[in-house]
């Protein structure tokens, strides 16, 4: 039943234009993070005959290193885990919301009776489209940054073990990603629409990116800090510097969430936002096997 | 209820479906039997889709059980819809799918091999509209991709609720003359519609729903012969008739037609009232049983009058 139901799943969201739409605006808003630290850099280092230093050396260095072989990887993939999760919430709550609102889930689940194969099979297509995704942004990441690093003169120092480790920078994104994504169908569930799926998870988000500022405060006490570590942004924010220090970046270096020395432990990161996860998924689960499947809303 | 005979398609243990206070099914005890044509008929809110949802196991029971196939819906939907083709409703599709991947999404999830897309395409004759999207379909388009969405599987029984709707007259004769061929396959269908006429031609047996409540459920025949009229048309004056048969202690009413009588009284009765009036010298040229409409019989079953 899941295959059958996944390769149904997939076919709509392959055909879908909103995920083409939010595969366009990610690679566009890719290309042009790429193209704004090129500048940066550009002009810093006065390559276009103006000599401007709003950053210190030192985050200039971070960002020549995210515009190199292999630091590119860890940029891409840590604009997946921003833009690119708000775009995943935007597709998976348009994919359940869609079935609600149209009508089909009920001309798919008296075919296809199985309703936990169901989700399963959406949040593995989405899943899916989410990785093709990443592999796209890889490679225009890849191809901008050579370009860029050939007219700045960045070196690349691209090694087997960075392609090795490439595959768990995917996973840990995906990883990342995933909780976002099943509160977003545990959202669309419960309020049986795109909307509702939709304000879940961008609210939530912003909830959750809001109480992440708090992670300071865990300087203050290690009471406190434990607590804040509890909620899902740390860490979120722990996975996302480790993806970056996988290919040798510093993202702290730009950004103050990222903080190594408030941030969780990476084994107590994956643990949490895995929890999040399976609370999130059951809650999907547990409406749309429970719940009455009405008509278009 | 699982191990019933094998010739029943479709049996329900007093179903009920419950809304808070509200009942929308009320204890449904039916049964519709292997390649019959089965009319579902009710006012709006009667119950009737609701009844249909919890067939499909889109919507669970408040009580009771819902047996198709054999199978119990509920304990095992997987085995129970497998052979079972469903319109509920308006028709549902992706409207940035073309009719022809929409029936391919369905054929994916429902394990059906992507041949059947053509045949039932054929059927419903939509095959040179079948590539544009559906959202540019008109109603009675999107109507007939949903009775080629439903023979997908080639099911065994059929559930349809208001297929003939957004159809043209013309639309609406194909429909009803598609359903009987399928029945002459041996296909059983139940058949939800407010065309009672549509009904009254294509159903066998037919089931009246009011309020959650089944009110009456029978032979489209025999539901129409309910009321016990005797048709009788009279060669020459009929006051004569009309005084003898309202001497009758077995006659209620005598009522005067264009060309002919309506003699309320049991059908049984007719060769004994034929009898009657010739001993007493009035020449019957026409006896027959009084065959209401069944929208006549609906509308006075369901009190909608």
């Amino acid at each position: 039943m899941f295959t059958r139901l996944f390769a149904a799943e997939w076919l709509k969201l392959w055909r879908r234009p909103l995920a083409w739409a939010m595969l366009a605006i990610f690679l566009g808003l890719l290309a042009l993070s790429l193209i704004l630290w090129t500048l940066v850099v550009a002009l810093h280092e006065g390559v276009l005959g103006i000599n401007l230093t709003v950053l210190r050396d030192e985050q200039v260095a971070e960002i020549r290193r995210q515009l190199s072989l292999p630091g590119i990887f860890g940029m891409v993939l840590g604009q997946v885990n921003s833009t690119g999760g708000i775009l995943a919430i935007l597709l998976a709550a348009g994919s359940l919301g869609g079935d609600y609102s149209w009508g089909t889930l009920r001309s798919l689940l008296s075919r296809a009776p199985d309703r936990r194969a169901y989700l399963l099979a959406k949040t593995m297509a989405l899943l899916l489209g989410l990785l093709i995704g990443i592999v796209l942004g890889l490679l225009v990441g890849v191809l901008i940054a050579l370009i860029a690093s050939a007219w700045l003169g960045l070196p690349h120092t691209l090694s087997v073990r960075d392609l090795l480790v490439l595959p768990i920078g995917i996973a840990r994104a995906l990883l990342i990603i995933l909780p976002y994504l099943l509160l977003t169908l545990a959202s669309a569930a419960l309020g049986r629409s795109t909307l509702a799926g939709i304000a879940g998870g961008i609210v939530f988000l912003i909830f959750d990116i809001g109480a992440g500022s708090l992670t300071s405060l865990g300087l203050v006490n290690p009471l406190i800090r434990q607590v804040i570590n509890l909620l899902l942004q740390p860490n979120i924010n722990s996975l996302v510097m480790q993806n970056g220090q996988l290919f040798g970046l510093d993202q702290s270096l730009l950004t103050n969430a990222l903080d190594p020395t408030v941030l969780p432990a990476p084994f107590q990161a994956t643990l949490v936002v895995i929890i999040y996860s399976l609370l999130f998924g059951y809650t999907a689960w547990r409406t749309i096997a429970r719940r009455d499947i009405t008509g278009a809303q | 209820m699982s191990n019933q005979a094998p010739d029943v398609a479709i049996a329900t243990e007093h179903l009920t479906k419950r809304y808070g206070e509200r009942v929308a099914v009320d204890a449904l005890t039916l049964t519709v039997q292997r390649g019959e044509v089965f009319g579902f008929l009710g006012p709006n809110g009667a119950g009737k889709t609701t009844t249909l949802a919890m067939l499909l196991g889109l919507v669970r029971p408040s009580a009771g059980r819902a047996v198709v196939l054999g199978v119990d819906v509920a304990a095992n939907p997987v085995t129970a819809l497998a052979r079972v083709g469903a319109m509920i409703e308006a028709p549902a599709f992706y409207p940035y799918l073309s009719g022809y991947d929409n029936l391919r999404v369905l054929c994916r999830a429902g394990g059906i091999a992507a041949t059947r897309i053509a045949e039932v395409l054929e059927v419903v004759e939509m095959t040179s509209r079948a590539r544009e999207r559906v959202r540019v379909y008109s109603q009675g388009m999107k109507q007939r991709l949903a009775l080629a969405a439903t023979l997908l599987p080639d099911p065994e029984l059929i559930l349809l609720d208001e297929p003939t709707n957004g159809l043209d007259p013309a639309g609406t004769a194909e429909i009803r003359q598609l359903i009987r061929s399928l029945a002459a396959r041996g296909r059983t269908i139940f058949l939800c519609s407010h065309q009672l006429h549509e009904v009254e031609q294509v159903c066998e047996r037919v089931a009246i729903l009011k309020a959650g409540r089944l009110l009456a459920e029978g032979q489209v025949a025999a539901l129409l012969q309910r009321d016990q009229r005797l048709r009788v048309r009279i060669e020459g004056d009929a006051s004569k008739a009309i005084a003898l048969l309202k001497a009758l202690p077995w006659v209620t009413d005598v009522e005067t037609a264009a060309n002919h009588l309506i003699v309320v009284t049991p059908t049984s009765r007719a060769a004994e009232l034929n009898a009657y009036l010739a001993s007493a010298g009035v020449p019957v040229a026409e006896l027959a049983p009084e065959l209401s409409s069944l929208e006549d019989f609906f509308l006075e079953v369901t009190g909608e009058t």
